[in-house]
């Protein structure tokens, strides 16, 4: 069931860290005889600031890239019930029929939708993250969990907006421009965004 | 000016470890750990150690 749970080991960014983290010991090792001399000195600099600072740069834009993943957004236990959302069997919940259907990326099907697709989506999308870290770790967890917002039409439609499926349906033609405007929201017809009364049931779908 | 490298060094081998060990698995806590801890101990490291030659260079010396 936990397909997101799935996770990839980044070798090549861990064997650089290895590499960088002995060379630093062996360079702790080595200070007197390289501070001696002017090419000792580069060695030093080269091992103590620049690769350490690039190795840095390169582990934070994948940590931060990481951070998109459906296994990181659930790994905090106070998610684990919206993660157990994406199996239940109900065709109208929203995040299981995306998920099941894979009408969104499985590694990352929490920050598909719930990140907005304007200029600044994905650092909005980040800080939000912070916001969550923080209330994690230092105000705590609200009783109810929701959106800091309503969730706009405009993530919706930044998939479905020409697709087939959508344009084709009459009702969405009539009310097309509302849906634009944003002034009805889509969740008012598509009401069940995550099922938690299915999941609560344990009524979990079973590829066959 | 040994010493002080040698403190810079030690400070810059911790935030790599600091690093490596949140690269093995990234959760909110790891990525925390990794930029508040683990970049910020490189930093000190990469400062100290500048201060540590800029001074040896300022006093004319080699070591």
């Amino acid at each position: 069931m936990a397909l997101y749970s799935r996770r990839l080991l980044p070798l090549q960014l861990v064997v650089a860290l290895v590499v960088g983290v002995v060379l630093v010991a062996m360079l702790v090792a080595g200070v007197r005889p390289l501070a001696g001399h002017a090419v000792g000195r580069v060695v030093l600099l080269v091992g103590l600031v620049a690769l350490p600072v690039l190795l840095s740069v390169g582990n934070l834009s994948y940590g931060v890239s990481q951070s998109s993943s459906t296994r990181f957004c659930l790994s905090c236990h106070e998610m684990e019930r919206f993660g157990r959302s994406l199996f239940v069997d109900n065709k109208q919940a929203l995040a299981a029929v995306h998920y099941q259907d894979r009408l969104v990326p499985r590694e990352s099907t929490c920050y598909t939708c719930h990140k907005d697709y304007a200029l600044f989506g994905d650092v909005k999308a980040k800080l939000n993250g912070l916001r969550h870290v923080w209330a994690h770790y230092v105000t705590g967890v609200p009783a109810q969990i929701k959106l800091y917002e309503p969730y706009p039409n405009s993530n919706c439609l930044h998939c479905h907006d020409d697709s087939r499926r959508f344009v084709e349906k009459d009702v969405h033609r009539a009310i097309s421009s509302q849906l634009y405007a944003g002034s009805v929201s889509c969740l008012s017809c598509h009401r069940i965004a995550h099922d938690m009364a299915k999941v609560d049931a344990h009524q979990f779908w079973q590829a066959r | 000016m040994i010493r002080s490298i040698r403190r810079a060094a030690i400070c810059t081998g911790l935030g790599l470890l600091v690093q490596l060990v949140a690269a093995l698995d990234w959760t909110p806590f790891t990525f925390i750990a990794s930029a508040v801890v683990g970049l910020p101990l490189i930093l000190v490291g990469a400062v100290l150690f500048l201060r540590a030659v800029w001074k040896s260079l300022k006093s004319g010396g080699a070591a």
